[in-house]
């Protein structure tokens, strides 16, 4: 052990992996904030970047590299706990290596030719290597077979090495979860004209992705933290993780038909939609009890306050973000004025934060804390631990607030463009020039900027903290 | 002491892997059913000969808001398609739309970037006055948006490099998409006026 | 079948949604602790909360238009909500009973 510098003897094989994933994880957040930016200033200054990196550019990389960030760190959370969970060494870990520099390499490539290509004409060679024009999954289709194949390889690593050491609770879900989460990714490799049809499988990506396999895949890390930070007992946390996975598919997988109300699927889908849009809160309700309920019965003793105080930041956000502002605009009789407005976008920032970018930059926490030789990370820490209080609260309170800037933009949307004028064109655009939109815009661009405040000082907080700490980890039991 | 029976983590493995798989199971039997609903010539999304005729946008009692309808010959510039034709002119221009990115920044079927207005029934917006002067402003707008911006807020489309064929695929595209049954998206629109 | 809802009810009908699912949380959470620390007040605070829900709720149906198969959907809000908060408490306490006494039932 070499305490207070970072030093990869103190990783164990999976984790020298996982700590590659974390850092390509925290440059694509930073580019992901940088675009953020530059699209939030474009509602703002319209000239900005005209023709050079329009809107379209700019949010194809803001929204990409969201999921990839996310993907990475999630990733990088499952060769972090590998070795420890299955008690042998990973298995193929030359190999998983190899996958992290092509798939690294994919990614490099695939923004530049957002960046610098931008578009094509409309034939076949376009979507398979420049763009495939369809939201969150753009990816060109030969960078979706690359990202299969990375994804395969990274589970034959993690099956491989379970199955050679031994399985748990934990493992268990995480397989099967992977199964889904690579399979499902197949449901938007394919063309059709038909939109309907198009929608209505891309859905199963998205929706099955964020609102199922993901939350269970973070349902697994969050177990496994518990254990790790709070000492709570395997078998509590392993019969919890049945409770989520439970409730969270229960409800999860049919809430797919809160997406099927406008695309051209039959009229049912609104009872199906509304009926476990209801169910969806419930899981989210009992991770927050739970969660504090663990917390409290370890007297909120932690081996590692940032990360602890980032679960607990995980919890809730995933509650408001994807289980209030989710359920107040996804019944059809509101949806109906909200869908397609910032509605969606005030929703979708607060619940990717507050669900997931929470989760994974708690397990950066723990990462950089066993990098560092497993050094004291609980209270009294230099500064007081201003650096990582500091960045969790700007950017809490920076996603929280663009989160309400876009809902007052929205709110006035469903008003002036969708009920007053209609959804025409020039309904769009009265409601676009109505005060209430532009001053919503504007604030979104404030707490833009303290969002990306708080994510320089996470940067450098991750890159410093336990920087010549000589005191070991908190004993939990 | 004894774990009892709702807490054992025996019986939640047992109730997680049922639930999901009754789930999976339900998810699969609707999307048999759904599948053929949406299918191309299915009531609810017609086939792509659809551009041949007048598609409407009215309001519905039983169903309580807008359905698409449809009317009597009006060609898409003039030409009637056969079936075939109507198919590879309208995937050429979903395939555009595609390549060019469209849905960054605006909506289809309300998916998509909030930048630029919806198009799920832009072919029967009212900007483009009425059904004799629409394909005409249609292809000038896709040709050269930024000078026939149509809107005072500053925000304009980028000049995408668009064909005048490609622009009459994009259209093609838009006039079929406007025929589906969304269920009353857009709601409480005002279509254009048009002829008869 | 939907019937959409009115303009000069759009705030009340996303406020009532959020206050539904937020006081859920509340009862949910005040039940529990009222139950910890075996304190009435809080059991009994939490049952004030769910009355309250139980107005935005009726509040949610009656501005969403509600009719048909979605006064089903108010039941199950009012039923449900009712008791998860007890099944998520029952289960955060029966899941957590070894947890005192180590090493015994170690799995």
């Amino acid at each position: 052990m070499n305490n207070g510098v970072l030093d990869s003897n103190n990783l164990n094989g999976g984790q020298k992996l996982a700590v590659k994933y974390f850092s390509v994880a925290v440059i694509l957040f930073v580019a992901q904030i940088l675009f953020g930016l530059v699209t939030a200033l474009q509602y703002i200054i319209p000239e900005l970047f005209f023709e050079v990196l329009d809107f379209s550019v700019a949010r194809t990389v803001h929204i990409n590299a969201l999921v990839i960030w996310l993907l990475f760190g999630f990733m990088g959370a499952v060769y972090w706990l590998l070795e420890d969970e299955a008690g042998v060494e990973t298995v193929g870990l030359k190999l998983g290596n190899l996958a992290f520099w092509v798939f690294t390499l994919a990614v490099t490539i695939v923004v530049l030719v957002y960046l610098f290509v931008q578009v094509g004409p409309g034939d076949d060679t376009t979507r398979w290597l420049i763009n495939e024009g369809r939201e969150y999954i753009e990816a060109p289709r030969w960078a979706d077979i690359g990202i299969v194949i990375c994804i395969l390889v990274f589970f034959y690593n993690a099956a491989a090495t379970f199955m050679k050491g031994s399985w748990s609770g934990i493992s268990g879900v995480l397989i099967l979860d992977l199964v889904a989460l690579a399979g499902l990714y197949l449901a938007g490799m394919f063309y059709t004209t038909n939109i309907s049809v198009d929608q209505f499988w891309w859905w199963w990506v998205i929706h099955l992705w964020v609102e199922a396999t993901w939350e269970v895949l973070v349902g697994c890390i969050m177990a496994w933290g518990l254990i790790k930070l709070l000492g709570v007992r395997r078998q509590i946390v392993t019969t919890w993780l049945y409770i989520e996975v439970a409730l969270m598919f229960g409800s999860g997988i049919l809430g797919l038909g809160h997406h099927y109300f406008w695309i051209g699927t039959p009229e049912y889908w609104f009872t199906i939609g509304g009926f476990f849009s209801a169910l969806e809160p419930i899981p989210l309700v009992a991770m927050v009890v739970h969660a504090l309920y663990d917390s409290g019965v370890h007297k909120f003793k932690a081996a590692n306050h940032p990360a602890m105080a980032w679960l607990i930041a995980h919890t809730f956000g995933n509650f408001f973000g994807a289980g209030v502002f989710g359920f107040m605009h996804t019944l059809p009789q509101i949806n109906l004025y909200t869908h397609g407005t910032q509605w969606s976008a005030s929703h979708g920032h607060l619940s990717f934060f507050g669900a997931y970018a929470t989760i994974v930059i708690a397990v950066f926490y723990i990462a950089v804390q066993q990098w560092r030789g497993g050094v004291w990370m609980s209270g009294d820490l230099p500064g007081n631990g201003w650096k990582w209080k500091w960045s969790l609260a700007l950017l809490n309170i920076g996603v929280l607030g663009m989160t309400m800037a876009m809902l007052v933009a929205g709110y006035e949307q469903s008003f002036i463009e969708r009920a007053i004028e209609g959804s025409t064109w020039s309904g769009y655009f009265a409601a676009q020039m109505h005060p209430w939109f532009i001053q919503g815009m504007n604030w979104r661009m404030v707490f833009g900027i303290v969002t990306a405040a708080g994510t320089v000082l996470l940067v450098w907080d991750l890159l410093t903290i336990g920087k010549g700490e000589k005191r070991t980890r908190q004993e939990v039991s | 002491m004894i774990t009892k029976w709702w807490a054992s983590e025996e019986v939640w493995r047992k109730i997680a892997v049922w639930v999901t798989a009754g789930m999976l199971l339900v998810l699969m039997g609707l999307t048999f059913d759904t599948i053929p609903k949406i299918s191309v010539g299915s009531e609810r999304v017609p086939a792509y000969s659809i551009i041949n005729q007048r598609i409407d946008y009215v309001f519905d009692e039983k169903r309580n808001f807008q359905v698409p309808v449809f009317g009597g010959e009006q060609p898409l510039f003039g030409k009637m398609l056969s079936e075939e034709e109507a198919e590879a002119l309208v995937t050429w221009g979903k395939k555009i739309t595609q390549g060019r990115n469209c849905i960054n920044c605006h909506t289809l079927l309300g998916n998509g970037a909030y930048f630029a207005p919806d198009l799920t029934k832009a072919w029967l917006d009212p900007n483009w006055v009425d059904s004799d002067l629409r394909e005409g402003l249609m292809i000038n707008f896709l040709m050269d948006p930024p000078n026939n911006s149509m809107n005072s807020s500053g925000r304009k489309m980028p000049n995408m490099d668009i064909s005048e064929e490609e622009a009459k695929a994009i259209i093609a595209f838009l006039k079929w998409m406007s025929s589906i049954d969304t269920n009353g998206f857009p709601y409480n629109f005002k279509p254009v006026e048009q002829e008869g | 079948m939907i019937d959409p809802v009115e303009m000069q009810n759009f705030f009340m009908a996303f406020f009532s949604g959020a206050m539904v699912i937020m006081l859920g949380a509340l009862y949910a959470l005040l039940l529990a602790w009222g139950r910890i620390k075996s304190s009435p007040a809080f059991v009994v605070a939490a049952y004030i909360t769910y009355v309250l829900l139980t107005v935005f709720v009726l509040v949610l149906a009656d501005t969403m238009n509600f009719e048909g198969f979605w006064n089903l959907i108010t039941a199950v809000m009012l039923v449900g909500y009712l008791l998860a908060p007890h099944g998520i408490w029952i289960l955060s306490r029966d899941t957590h009973t070894h947890e005192q006494e180590p090493s015994s039932i170690q799995s």
